[in-house]
């Protein structure tokens, strides 16, 4: 009887050291384990033995089982290990990653999604208006004179159509100011409005394309004063450009703001002191100004009640004037070279 | 309009101890931008950039008197010197009978002088050459010199080249030609101003450039110095149609003052008798029809501060007022004053004395305010911007690339009838005549300009053009994107469009086989079309959908339906079944056929076979086989009649 159990013991130890998979160890836990297992079977014979030598043999058959489970758990863990080491040895964590699709937003589509969320956030409304509009509302509603320069068809693109009797002649918006007009058609003040659109000029050089866009701000209220326009500029400058940046307003000239200014910001190159980038420290933004009374006239609104202010800026600028995109070609932007435009 | 001016040119009208880079300094921050600042020698020049509304500003004497105002402004003393000038004993011959016109010249002078043409003095070929004019001559230098420091072009004629006794000033007519100064030719449009002699020949192209036969020579002994202030309109059109930018031109179709045009012919005639020994042998002609008439402006205190956020000092905008040129008064509320002739052109209402007030005093020191919100507004969150940024995010992950295209196309590149299009009048160039009807031949022009690239996936979201009649076009919004790839996958492309719907909760989109020419599909939200898939050929299939009819049916409505108690039981049917017969009819005839069928999908197609994925599901109980069953029969039965399916 004795015996039985230590040939039991003396297979079965060398069939678990030599299994090589979680499985075969399952089975052989089986094979001498189970409910129908040789050592199982084996134990069951106990009534054989005469009762003087059942303790005897009751322990070391708890031996026996002992030291089979203890080889099958030490086993197991060996396994383990060595599965672990296989896909150690599989993994080269140098290999390239099998990434998913990602493809590339155009640097304009990124400059709006950004101006648009720093303007929303001090509750401008984004709108859009037309691109083919009436002179009247680009040129004759903002207080440009019949004989400007702007609206001769060497800067502005007129459309083959017949002149409107009130509207004037058809043409493509040379700025988003046309868009102040149809705002204030639109509703009532207080006005806070951001028109982000497609506008067109005749040129096309290293700083000029024919379609551009430009993002233009208006504000229209009671009290509006010029302190409130450089605030909302000095807000957008950093939040746009960085803390660091500063801006300032200097004297310039429009048709439809009175008084105008040139926007400038602190050159991020030199931060202010002045480089080959800038001129002088200053980086050119773009035009702004107190909204002309002419031009609240024409939009229905009463120039003694409400002042307001407008700016109108290029996204495709404010991007070139980023840190680092520092572009030397605007038409690059417009050129649809994949190489270019998948580089961000 | 970009000028340079000399430091010590300046000096001679600007009396004050700022140094060349603080008067820098300041007008930048008050009036017009110094971009540089130059060392020439032991002098300075200051490059400057003059706003259209200030030609005033275009010369020393201009820049002088707004350098001086500024400055006291900002608490540097300073004072600006009018030029001193006195208007001369003539002889009262009249040499030459002049006729101008006062639709085309506002003031006509013109006297003659005996000269002796030479070089010109070391210093007055320093101040022009330094301030960016080549000295030619003692003669024609002093009317650059003049157009310099006072503003106002001036020209010279030779006299006895001239040889008229009468210069008549007249509309060009088309055809006329001409030969300017530099031995150009041009043929004049009509309309242009010039001046003819008794001969009826051209000798001046007026306000823009003087012409071969009439101009100084070396040998010139007698000269007509003659300066007019013309329509500003017509220099425009001339100069722009002609091509021809002189200073001269520049400066007339900015409107500029004529009173400075006799200031103009005081200081030339007393440069000629110092430069070029020359003597008066004329009485003065001046033909001043369009005199300017004065103008009084007003603004109250309390809009000035109202508009400028701070309170102003009267007193200061007072003293900036004057220092500018005005005759200004300060009464109890307001400001008066009586504008200059030079700033007639740009001063009107009393919002741009506030401009005077508040840029001189310096902006820098105003503080940055944000504007109060003074009305409570909704924020709306899902308005179509917040979708086109959505789909635009979608095609980035799904690894397209956004391009932007130009609106106006080609006559090749133009989709559609000619006589549909909206067409520009005045094009850049031919690649850019229509305002196109559709994106996809733009797309496609990407693709072939990128030729290097075996691999493209596009897309753009932009306007096309509707022509309608006696209104502005209609603008709408498209969605259009290209796929070129070995073996272009239809159903990719199909796969990727009802998902990017999906994801904005728009529901019933159909595909159907296309009626246009091309092979693809048409597709449907609802009734309403959408657009189409175009199968161009394996490599390449283009896609261009009605982007405004995304946005109407745009949702980010959520409806909650209770988890299912009980579960589906799922199997996949397949057929044989013909080609023939498109999957939608075979799924929509499997749906009809219980209320307990919740899911209907075509798993696989090989050849005639196509194995459909069927899920059943009952809210209420558990499902049993028999039910399933008795389905599952009717499925097949139906088919069969239906379509001549059979069961594999």
């Amino acid at each position: 009887m004795e015996e039985e159990l230590i040939s039991i013991k003396n297979s079965a130890i060398p069939l678990i050291l030599d299994a090589k998979e979680e499985k075969e160890l399952e089975e052989l836990k089986l094979q001498f384990l189970g409910r129908n297992g040789k050592l199982t079977l084996a134990l069951k014979k106990i009534t054989k033995v005469p009762p003087e030598k059942r303790k005897e043999f009751g322990m070391l058959a708890n031996e026996v089982k002992e030291a089979l489970e203890e080889a099958i758990l030490n086993q197991a863990k060996t396994l383990k290990g060595s599965v672990k080491e296989k896909i150690r040895e599989k993994i080269d964590v140098t290999n390239p990653g099998i990434k998913p699709p990602l493809g590339h937003l155009h640097l304009v589509t990124q400059a709006i999604d950004e101006i648009t969320d720093i303007f929303e956030k001090i509750g401008f409304e984004r709108v859009r208006y037309p691109e083919v509009e009436w002179d009247w509302y680009s040129f004759e509603a903002l207080n440009f004179p019949k004989n400007h320069p702007a609206r001769d068809d060497w800067e502005t693109f007129f459309i083959k159509e017949e002149v409107h009797p009130k509207y004037g002649p058809m043409i493509l918006t040379p700025h988003t100011s046309s868009g102040q007009i149809r705002e204030m058609q639109r509703r009532k003040p207080p006005i806070r409005m951001l028109n982000i659109a497609k506008t067109y000029r005749r040129q096309s050089d290293i700083s000029h394309v024919p379609m551009f866009h430009q993002f233009e701000g208006l504000v229209i209220d009671k009290d509006i004063a010029i302190t409130h326009l450089k605030g909302t500029l000095d807000y957008f400058v950093k939040s746009f450009f960085g803390e660091n940046r500063k801006s300032r307003i200097r004297p310039y000239h429009f048709q439809f703001t009175e008084p105008s200014f040139e926007v400038d910001v602190s050159c991020g190159v030199c931060n202010g002191k002045g480089c080959k980038v800038c001129k002088s420290g200053w980086l050119e933004l773009g035009g702004a100004g107190m909204v002309h009374p002419n031009v609240l006239k024409a939009g229905g609104i009463d120039p003694q009640e409400y002042t307001g202010f407008a700016f109108g800026f290029g996204p495709e600028r404010c991007m070139m004037m980023k840190e680092g995109l520092e572009l030397d070609d605007l038409r690059l932007i417009y050129s649809n070279k994949l190489e270019f435009l998948e580089q961000f | 309009m970009d000028i340079k001016i000399l430091d010590s040119w300046l000096r001679d009208f600007l009396k004050t101890k700022a140094n060349p880079e603080k008067i820098g300094e300041i007008l930048s921050a008050t009036s017009v931008s110094v971009d540089r600042i130059e060392k020439s020698g032991d002098d300075y020049i200051y490059d400057i950039e003059v706003t259209t509304n200030r030609p005033d500003l275009a010369s020393v004497t201009g820049i002088a008197r707004e350098a001086a105002a500024a400055l006291n402004q900002h608490g540097i003393n300073a004072s600006y010197e009018e030029p001193r000038l006195k208007t001369p004993e003539t002889p009262k011959d009249k040499l030459i009978e002049i006729t101008s016109d006062p639709k085309l010249v506002n003031r006509l002078l013109a006297v003659a002088m005996k000269v002796e043409v030479g070089d010109s003095s070391k210093e007055t070929r320093e101040r022009i050459e330094r301030s960016g004019t080549r000295s030619l001559n003692n003669v024609i230098d002093v009317t650059n010199y003049v157009m310099k420091e006072i503003g106002h072009p001036t020209h010279v004629f030779d006299l006895d080249r001239l040889n008229t006794k009468t210069l008549t000033v007249r509309e060009a007519k088309s055809g006329e030609t001409i030969e300017t100064l530099d031995n150009k030719k041009y043929v004049l449009r009509g309309g242009e101003i010039v001046a003819v002699d008794d001969n009826g020949r051209i000798v001046d192209l007026l306000g823009i450039m003087g012409l071969e036969n009439s101009v100084v020579t070396e040998k010139t002994k007698r000269i007509l110095y003659f300066i007019n202030t013309n329509e500003p309109t017509r220099i425009r059109k001339a100069s722009m149609s002609l091509g021809i930018r002189t200073e001269a031109a520049v400066l007339n179709e900015k409107n500029i003052d004529s009173e400075l045009a006799y200031k103009a012919l005081l200081l030339g005639i007393e440069l000629f008798e110092k430069n070029a020994k020359g003597k008066l042998i004329s009485e003065i002609t001046d033909i001043y029809p369009n005199k300017v008439k004065e103008k009084t402006v007003s603004v109250r205190l309390s809009r000035i501060n109202k508009l400028i956020g701070i309170e102003i000092e009267p007193q200061k905008a007072l003293k900036a007022l004057k220092d500018l040129g005005f005759e200004a008064k300060l009464l109890k509320e307001s400001i008066e004053v009586v504008v200059p002739s030079f700033r007639l052109g740009d001063i009107e209402i009393e919002e741009d004395l506030i401009e005077e007030i508040a840029r001189l005093q310096g902006y820098e020191n105003l503080p940055n305010i944000l504007p109060p919100q003074t009305k409570v507004v909704a924020h709306r969150f899902a308005d179509g911007f917040y979708w086109e940024k959505r789909v635009k995010q979608a095609f980035k992950y799904w690894g397209f690339t956004e391009v932007y295209t130009y609106s106006f196309v080609s006559t090749e590149l133009f989709e559609g009838p000619l006589e549909e299009a909206v067409e520009i009048n005045n094009p850049l160039n031919e690649e850019f005549v229509y305002m196109r009807k559709t994106l996809v031949p733009s797309l496609l022009k990407v693709v072939s300009d990128n030729k290097e690239q075996e691999t493209i996936k596009i897309f753009e979201i932009a306007n096309v053009y509707h022509k309608r009649k006696g209104d502005l076009p209609q603008e709408l919004l498209t969605l259009a994107g290209v796929v070129k790839k070995e073996k272009a996958n239809f159903y990719e492309v199909k796969g990727l469009i009802e998902q990017l719907l999906t994801d904005l909760g728009i529901k019933d989109l159909e595909f159907k086989s296309s009626d246009k020419t091309g092979i693809g599909a048409s597709l449907y939200v609802g009734k309403e079309y959408l657009g189409e898939i175009e199968i161009l050929d394996n490599n390449l299939i283009d896609f261009e959908l009605n982007f405004e009819l995304i946005l109407k049916n745009a949702s980010l409505k959520k409806i909650f339906k209770p988890l299912s108690k009980f579960p589906p039981i799922v199997e996949d049917l397949s057929f044989n079944i013909s080609k023939s017969i498109e999957t939608k009819s075979v799924i929509d005839e499997i749906k009809s056929k219980s209320k307990l069928i919740t899911e209907v999908e075509l798993m696989d197609q090989y050849d005639n076979s196509r194995t459909f994925h069927i899920v059943y599901q009952d809210p209420e109980k558990n499902l049993t086989t028999e039910e399933v069953s008795q389905i599952r029969e009717k499925i097949i039965s139906d088919l069969k009649e239906k379509f001549g399916a059979s069961l594999k």
